[in-house]
């Protein structure tokens, strides 16, 4: 490496080095020219410095056209990373603005600061073209979401939910890494690219097969695939509800983006057709069972929910199992493109539902002490732009047509169904997330049945019940409305005209070769 | 795979002589030894061989572990500072390295000096705090 590659590097990787100097300001602001201001004005000082970053990020991004694979293959910078790297930076700013009500905590720099870092991780992860990186990607935003979600240090949930999600992860973490040594035992190589090349035209081998599996146990627990969603609802519910947000949208978008990218340039397609062909490359059935699993046990679970942020868990669990849908139709060559587009609009605009509905939720914590079902009862009066939001949230992801969920799931089962020598196996899945369509527009509904029909009018009296004292000061305009809104306008708008995003994504796909 | 898998079978004896050797010495101490008499010296914790001192979970200041975490930090950095040293002047004199091998650690180092002030200014460098003379009612908020 010499001064122009080092030169060369710093352009490449200039977002993420604008975010993590963001996050370097933001500290260190806070701990001198803060110290000792009151915890509000640190808190809007370190909103302020967050955007500063983002934004600069985000300028770069847009106007530095880079496309190039640097770093002796470690890095990969083409236009599809850039967009979905933009809509992170986009998601971290969203999640520190709704940040600024975070009153549980006195560690302002550290918040802002874990966020930020937490979110260069995320853009590692998208950028990765290397198993090495890809790891460096998933530690990286795992160490840095681990202390976000224990920051509030005063609720015993918070504590046990960080816990389940540090336990979890490093052990998902071991058994990824020892994949990833068996991916490069078999092929000789760290570079994605070169393990495929190593991987072609292999038959069936149990080694290659423990090795996907393996590998993939990392990503179904960054994603929240069923055998490794347990720590999910623990996570949603006790986490604070901005860090849930960026759990729940940011960590997903980055999370089914690297997957994909993972099965599209490490493992190899399957070969001829026949039935035989779809275990030749190991990781198809893998991929399928996750799907299945995902898709009936979350649905079911959800139905079973009392609390808004549970529900929500459960829910995102069986919209991964969607995801892995698309990330099923990257099986066939022809067909990858479309699948790579149809898997990052679902997730991106899964992302922004998931985040407004987290706003949401977390107004109703603030105001009532916690995001149980009946605490929504009557929101549709006390505060109407909200539970307008909420609907619209909802109803985006129970896949209505005018909202963003519903081209989303159209452009992913048509992915699936395309797939060339899965047809049996992908129809079978198609069937079954259709038929589990009803059981998520019931519970769905039923949140908003809560939010908009069912009258309080026993108000339950008490103390520790203020969601319920009269109007007061629960129908301000605060900044959880302001994110709310802002994240209804994008689901609307992109579910009225999914080309805006669409097309961008699916020239970006053709321009990075797929 | 052979090939490959043959390299390990020294490591496949060593793992059976180690269950073999170890499992043995549980069995016969089972066979032979008085097992099940139980004596003051016998429940005692083992220390090698010495008779222990103290219970066995005293507790320790959590400084321990702060110092112990920012050891490893700046060792770390010394590791890296002094391959650094070594190349520096070789590779000062050409051209095409120049800026690299200083910017690279000036980077580096101030990543690590944010880290440093953040410790210093948190009080993870103060061993013992400073008592604030003001009743514990009113706690350093900005800690």
């Amino acid at each position: 490496m010499n001064n122009a590659a080092y030169i060369q590097l710093f352009k490449l990787a200039g977002p993420e080095m604008l975010i993590a100097l963001a996050a370097l300001a933001v500290l260190l602001v806070d701990l001198t020219l803060m110290r000792g201001a009151p915890v509000r004005a640190r808190r809007v000082i370190a909103v302020l410095l967050t955007g500063v970053g983002g934004f600069a990020a985000a300028l770069y991004l847009l106007q530095v056209p880079l496309r190039a694979v640097s770093w002796g293959g470690l890095w990969a910078v083409d236009p599809l990373t850039q967009l979905v790297k933009l809509g992170l930076v986009g998601l971290a700013v969203l999640t520190a603005v709704l940040s600024l009500e975070a009153d549980y905590t006195d560690h302002v720099g550290e918040h802002f600061a874990l966020l930020l870092l937490a979110t260069v991780g995320l853009m590692v992860m998208a950028g990765a073209a290397d198993l090495v990186l890809v790891f460096l990607g998933l530690e990286l935003t795992g160490l840095s979401l681990y202390p976000l979600v224990a920051l509030n240090k005063a609720g015993p949930r918070a504590t046990e939910a960080a816990l389940k999600y540090f336990f979890f992860g490093a052990l998902a973490a071991a058994v990824t890494l020892f994949g990833f040594s068996f991916l490069y035992g078999l092929s000789g190589t760290t570079n994605l690219a070169g393990i495929a090349a190593a991987l072609r035209g292999r038959g069936f081998d149990p080694l290659l097969a423990l090795a996907v599996v393996f590998s993939l146990v990392g990503f179904g627990f960054k994603v929240a695939a069923v055998p490794f969603h347990l720590w999910a609802p623990d996570a949603y519910q006790g986490a604070p509800t901005p860090v849930a947000a960026f759990i729940a949208s940011g960590s997903k978008l980055a999370g089914f983006f690297l997957l994909g990218r993972f099965v599209a340039l490490a493992l190899p397609e399957s070969g001829d057709a026949g039935r035989a062909a779809l275990f030749t490359p190991g990781w198809v059935p893998a991929v399928a069972v996750l799907a299945l699993a995902s898709m009936v046990l979350g649905n079911l679970a959800a139905l079973a929910q009392r609390d808004l942020k549970r529900l929500l868990a459960y829910s995102a669990i069986a919209h991964a199992g969607y995801l892995l849908l698309a990330v099923l139709a990257l099986n066939g060559a022809a067909n990858r493109p479309a699948a790579l587009a149809a898997l990052v609009y679902y997730a991106g605009t899964y992302a922004l539902a998931g985040l407004g509905a987290f706003a949401v939720a977390g107004h109703v914590e603030r105001h009532a002490g916690a995001a149980a079902l009946n605490h929504l009862t009557g929101l549709g009066r006390r505060a109407p732009w909200l539970a307008a939001g909420l609907a619209v949230f909802l109803l985006s992801l129970a896949g209505l047509p005018p909202l963003a969920g519903f081209p989303a799931k159209f452009y992913v089962f048509a992915a699936a169904l395309n797939t060339p020598h899965a047809g049996a196996v992908s129809l079978g899945l198609v069937v079954v997330a259709l038929l589990l369509s009803p059981v998520g527009f019931y519970y769905y509904l039923r949140v908003l049945k809560l939010a908009f029909v069912t009258e309080s009018e026993k108000r339950p009296a008490g103390p520790d019940a203020p969601g319920n004292s009269p109007q007061g000061g629960e129908n301000r305009f605060g900044v959880e409305t302001a994110v709310a809104l802002l994240a209804a306008a994008g689901v609307l708008g992109l579910g009225l005209f999914p080309q805006w995003l669409l097309g961008p994504l699916q020239a970006a796909v053709r321009e990075a070769g797929g | 795979m052979d090939a490959q898998l043959a390299q390990y079978i020294p490591v496949l004896i060593l793992l059976v002589l180690a269950g073999a050797v170890s499992g043995g010495m549980l069995l016969l101490a089972h066979w032979l030894g008085k097992a099940g008499r139980r004596t003051a010296a016998k429940d005692m914790a083992y220390e090698c061989g010495m008779v222990p001192v103290g219970g066995g979970s005293t507790r320790l200041a959590v400084k321990f572990y702060l110092v112990a975490m920012l050891f490893i930090l700046f060792d770390i950095e010394v590791v890296f500072l002094y391959p650094w040293a070594v190349v520096f002047r070789e590779l000062l004199r050409e051209a095409a390295t120049a800026n690299l091998i200083f910017w690279a650690m000036v980077s580096f180092l101030g990543v690590l000096f944010a880290g440093y002030l953040y410790a210093w200014r948190k009080g993870a460098l103060d061993w013992h705090e400073p008592r604030r003379a003001g009743s514990p009612a009113a706690p350093n908020r900005s800690r």
